[in-house]
């Protein structure tokens, strides 16, 4: 069999659009653009990174037939086409935000390392080999680490990214361990191959440590925990818009990546999923992540005053929720879960966003901060109101039905008494707790006056036009669930 | 699918759009609100034109594009839309005497503060017209039709700040309601029985041979065929939209809208649409004739709602002094002959009247109003007249309105279109009473419009107003002229001698017949047209009234007669007597029994409630809510110990990774709890 470089070369188009938009970024910048003022340097950045991003978006579809690329190297399935979607949209809403980023020294370099993050994670999104699995993911990591740090003027930044690098560090040393015993046991990176000689061994003892060991790569990623710790930090010290990408395009390709890995590749030391005890598997363990992050998730953020901790925890509870519905994509395929984490990161990308706006007009970290954010921005409050009660999981918005489609799938895989049902219980119990920190954030914002001296906030056209698009897209897909459910 | 077809549903979207952008416009946009409006107007025209050759290709297809709404239960909700000549024909009768009237309103109502408003709720009435007309689902058309309803209130109302016209728009809102009662009853029944209220479906539609047939084989109690009573439900609601008696009462007090909203009312929309309607679900109306059993046929109780409405209405409406109320009298009363015709089987008389009246009725509405403008709102013909020297146009224009109206023969559309409905009738063959009344009509017909011409625009002016006024600009007038012209034309499309409406309509080649074949007929309607003309001439032509207080000629000469017909017959009075005083009984029952009865009732349980609320309360505050706040402040003090061990130490957090690798790699490992 011939290697089909024709078809490679297609699959990747969306890939080589971004790179070369990248390029293309740092080359005007750097030539051109060279004697601008930082504001227009910034401008021209994202005017070039949207086309790019736009670029991609065509290439995705108009890539090829649906199948295994190049051997079996990537996998062009539905998943891969939706999620690849979804990390170009979430990107070009963060590309929007990021206009109104202040303290920009270096606003080429940004927004190209936000396209090359973007390049890993589209990669991620497709990938089935666990070479291209490991690279995709260090491509995007390595690019989010250096945003993460960008703010160069404050120290807690430094920290951040620090921390976050270390972190990623870690689960990465964890990651290619395991990687390199499951190539160990198996004999093969391609995982059709690994299914096969798992299917045919049975479960033993090295590969379920190699197992684990994925596993903490993945609670890496997702922010789940006890894996999590490095998440508020990030969260809080990060630019807003590095924070958006990382809590929204990053999670989305980082859950289709390891669903791919957990169900397709290694879905035969699953276990079982209507109970525990009947065998060795991963299944137990990623209950135990979810029920950990769905707890921790919920009750630390009861306890923040800080706005982007909050977010921070409100995306460790969110994580033990796409969790759940990692486990029922067994049964139920994976469009629960793509519809949770897709709407989920529009929600994310959008409060970030609204951070980042709000930052303009003064100091944006405190819930408090917010106070009277309905007179000195009517916009920015309606759209911080849509996404806060979709996190909420209030209906019609997309996250109310988000989170319906996942419980749903969950309870499916053995009603109430099985251990997924009662995770799904317990997830809804603690909706309602989630709630409380929700409406606090609203009444800070809604009803609260605006302290003495609060100025109205402008909010740059591409920002307003980025979170109106991401309210929208809210409001659409949860008033027409099936147009991202129908997908798969 | 013809792209006919697929853009029919345009057709009233676009005016849909006109309305929501007018109603986004801020008070000074009147050039962009109008502007939008008619432009919208002309493209749902053009797109009808388009809609109807390609209806005439097959005139029999009854083409559909059904599309299902949401689902419930088992079930699904379906809508969808149909083209047939019918629609087609009524889509460019609506969007074209629309325009005209949209245009007319340009000069009519410029001195208006609400002129953007005023488009904005045209444009919306025009809209749900059009969605009435091409609904292949009852349930989209009534959904359209509440929607007509809506919007003829708040135009009847547009000038709410007049007491009159705030309980005109009221009247005819409550009136209407009552048969849309019946009407949703109707609908929820025959959903209920056949399981779809699309009405062509590939066979599965209601008004297709297959579900009619299932339909026919049901009976009520008293052996009444359900589809007679479904017929007789839908009827209601059609009988209220189209002034039939006996819910007639809210069409002349809907006068005290604009006069270009009477315009629209008359002719194009509203009224339009309960005989619409009826010709739409004609073959399920229709249905019940084969049932030899059934005690009473739909269309019998038809033809006699029509015939009594025709001769009702215009006995009333020789005896009115308001411009605009005789034409509304009148309106009722032709609207009586096309539910006659209806009744006695020949729907496609119904809809060639109903064409045709569109035509003359807009004109004489707007003729109408081109002299309330220019006599600066009066509108009581004994204080006009003069007028036919001052505006020339308006005069002739009237004129042949006039003319088409009353039927003179061969060159007015009205004519023909009355002939046909005459000639249906005297073919029915349950009575030939419906054809009585209509020939009594055809004379009172003549005899009214006479009248109403002679007052307003010959003799002397007889007040200040009348003799001030001056011809209309052309944005008036021009409409009017193409009206006339329509008046003039139209009727020639569906002559005895080329029945070209006919077979389009029907999808069936129709043979000419000879104008000998109820040749008598003709003669006799003929010679009753100049019976009323002249009786018209000679009361009030001959002698013109010379001023305003002078005793009408017809007063004179029936005092009595004449109050009682211009008092309405005191059905309004007879109404509020009977019904009125049953509502205000039952509404002071009702009252009684909720302040004393129930009010005591709730007083006592509320009392109860109270007593056990503070028993209640004590060992809330106390027990639970105390256990409950304990509770939440343990949640909340979980989240600040989670949160304390979130310390910024790096590398404590790198040994939490390691322990928790530890505890995943036992858990993979054992398996759970094995």
């Amino acid at each position: 069999m011939s290697p089909d470089y024709a078809g490679l070369f297609r699959a990747l188009g969306p890939e080589a659009a971004l790179v070369v938009g990248a390029l293309a970024v740092l080359g005007l910048d750097l030539t051109l653009f060279r004697r601008h003022s930082l504001g227009e340097r910034l401008r021209l950045a994202l005017w070039v990174g949207s086309l790019a991003v736009l670029a991609a978006g065509v290439h995705v579809w108009r890539g090829g037939a649906p199948g295994p690329v190049f051997g079996a190297v990537l996998m062009l399935d539905p998943l891969a086409v939706a999620t690849r979607f979804g990390v170009l949209v979430l990107t070009l809403l963060t590309l929007g935000v990021a206009r109104s980023s202040t303290a920009q020294r270096q606003p080429a370099e940004y927004v190209a390392l936000i396209l090359f993050a973007a390049t890993g994670l589209i990669l991620m999104a497709a990938a089935q080999q666990l070479l291209l699995v490991f690279l995709a993911l260090e491509l995007a990591s390595l690019s989010l680490y250096v945003i993460a740090g960008f703010d160069r003027n404050r120290p807690e930044t430094a920290e951040a990214a620090l921390k976050y690098f270390l972190f990623g560090g870690i689960a990465a040393a964890f990651l290619l361990f395991g990687f390199s015993l499951i190539y160990g046991v198996t004999g093969s990176i391609e995982l059709p191959q690994i299914a096969a000689q798992i299917a045919v061994q049975g479960a033993n003892p090295l590969l379920l440590v190699a197992l684990a060991m994925v596993l903490v790569a993945f609670g890496f990623k997702t922010a789940a925990a006890p894996f999590h710790l490095w998440a508020p930090d990030v969260y809080q010290g990060a630019p807003a818009p590095s924070a958006a990408l990382v809590a929204s395009a990053s999670k989305l390709a980082g859950f289709t990546l390891f669903t791919r890995l957990l169900w397709p590749g290694l879905g035969a030391a699953a276990g079982s999923t209507a109970s525990f005890n009947a065998g060795p598997g991963w299944l137990p363990a990623v209950a135990v992540i979810a029920a950990a992050s769905l707890l921790l998730g919920n009750l630390v953020a009861l306890a923040q005053t800080n706005l982007r901790r909050l977010l921070a925890y409100s995306a460790i509870a969110h994580s033990g929720a796409m969790l759940l519905g990692v486990m029922a994509a067994g049964r139920a395929g994976p469009a629960p879960l793509f519809y949770y984490a897709s709407t989920y990161g529009l929600a994310t990308v959008g409060a970030f966003g609204v951070i980042c706006a709000a930052e303009r007009g003064g100091r944006c970290e405190a819930i408090s901060d917010l106070a009277g954010l309905y007179k000195r921005s009517p916009f920015l409050a309606g759209c911080l109101a849509v996404f806060i009660l979709s996190l909420a999981g209030i209906p019609p918005l997309a996250g109310f039905f988000g989170k319906f489609t996942v419980f749903a799938a969950a309870l499916r895989l053995g009603g109430v008494a099985a251990p997924a049902g009662s995770l799904a219980i317990l997830a809804i119990a603690l909706s309602a707790v989630a709630l409380y920190y929700y409406l606090i954030v609203l009444k800070q914002a809604l009803v609260a006056k605006p302290t003495a001296g609060a100025q109205p906030i402008k909010v740059a056209p591409a920002t307003a036009l980025a979170l109106f698009a991401a309210a929208g897209l809210i409001v659409w897909f949860g008033l027409f669930p099936a147009e991202l459910l129908g997908l798969f | 699918m013809p792209p006919s077809l697929e853009t029919l549903w345009l057709v009233p979207a676009l005016p849909l759009l006109a309305a929501s952008l007018g109603a986004l416009t801020p008070r000074g946009g009147r050039r962009f609100s109008a502007g939008v409006a008619i432009a919208a107007m002309a493209g749902a025209l053009l797109l009808s034109c388009l809609a109807l050759r390609a209806a005439l290709l097959d005139p029999s297809a009854h083409l559909v594009h059904n599309f299902r709404w949401f689902d419930l239960g088992n079930g699904a909700v379906e809508l969808g839309w149909l083209l047939d000549p019918l629609s087609a024909l009524m889509c460019v009768m609506v969007s074209l005497v629309g325009l005209l009237i949209f245009i007319f309103s340009l000069g009519y109502m410029c001195e208006d503060e609400n002129f953007t408003r005023f488009f904005c709720f045209m444009s919306l009435f025009a809209a749900a017209m059009l969605g009435v007309v091409i609904a292949n689902s009852l349930l989209l058309l009534f959904i359209s039709w509440e929607l007509v309803g809506l919007a003829s209130y708040l135009l009847i109302g547009f000038w709410f700040h007049k007491p009159a016209a705030a309980a005109a728009a009221k009247k005819a809102f409550i009136t209407t309601r009552i048969g849309d009662l019946g009407l949703l009853l109707g609908l929820v029944w025959l959903y209920d029985s056949t399981g779809s209220l699309l009405l062509y479906d590939g066979g599965n539609g209601v008004l297709e041979a297959g579900v009619l047939g299932n339909l026919g084989t049901m009976a009520l109690a008293g052996g009444l065929a359900v589809p007679t009573a479904i017929s007789l439900l839908i009827f209601c609601g059609a009988a209220g939209k189209s002034g039939q008696f006996p819910l007639h009462v809210w069409l002349p007090d809907a006068m005290e809208g604009p006069t270009p909203v009477s315009a629209l009312i008359h002719a194009a929309t509203m009224v339009a649409a309960g005989v619409f309607l009826i010709a739409r679900v004609f073959p399920l109306i229709s249905y019940d004739q084969a049932l030899a059993a059934d005690p009473l046929h739909a269309l019998t109780v038809v033809a006699a709602i029509g015939a009594v409405t025709a001769l009702l209405g215009a006995a009333i409406a020789t005896a009115q002094s308001d411009l605009k109320r005789v034409l509304a009298f009148s309106t009722i009363s032709q609207l009586g002959y096309m539910m006659l015709a209806l009744g006695v089987g020949s729907w496609v008389a119904a809809i060639f009247h109903l064409l045709t009246h569109a035509f003359f009725k807009a004109l004489l509405f707007l003729a109408a109003g081109s002299v309330i403008h220019a006599a600066h709102h009066e509108q009581d013909i004994r204080r006009l007249g003069g007028l036919g020297r001052t505006m020339r146009t308006t005069y002739a224009t009237f004129a042949v309105g006039m003319m088409a109206l009353s039927g003179v023969p061969f060159l007015f559309s009205g004519f023909w279109s009355k002939e046909a409905v005459l000639h249906a009738a005297s073919e029915w063959a349950v009575s030939q009473l419906p054809l009585y009344a209509g020939l009594v009509g055809v004379v009172l017909t003549a005899f009214y419009m006479t009248r109403l011409l002679c007052e307003v625009f010959w003799g002397p002016a007889r007040s200040p107003e009348a003799a001030h006024a001056r011809e209309n600009t052309g944005v008036i007038t021009v409409p009017l002229v193409i009206l006339a012209i329509g008046s003039v034309g139209l009727g020639f499309l569906g002559t005895p001698a080329w029945p070209w409406l006919e077979s389009a309509l029907t999808g069936r080649p129709v043979a000419p017949r000879s104008l000998l074949e109820g040749g008598g007929l003709m003669a006799l309607s003929i010679v009753l047209v100049a019976a009323g003309l002249g009786a018209g001439w000679a009361l009030y032509g001959r002698k013109v009234r010379v001023s305003a207080d002078a005793k009408d000629p017809f007063s004179a000469a029936a005092p009595r007669l004449f109050g009682f017909l211009g008092a309405r017959m005191r059905l309004d009075e007879l109404y509020a007597a009977t019904l009125g005083r049953l509502n205000t009984l039952g509404a002071a029952l009702a009252d009684f029994m909720d302040r004393w009865v129930w009010g005591g009732a709730v007083g006592f349980l509320a009392l109860l409630g109270e007593f056990t609320g503070s028993v209640n309360s004590e060992v809330d505050e106390s027990g639970l809510n105390a256990g409950f706040n304990s509770a939440s402040e343990r949640i909340r003090g979980a989240g600040r110990a989670y949160s304390g061990a979130q310390s910024g130490d790096a590398q404590g957090y790198l040994r939490t990774v390691a322990v928790a690798f530890v505890v995943l790699a036992l858990l993979v490992l054992l398996g759970g709890g094995r």
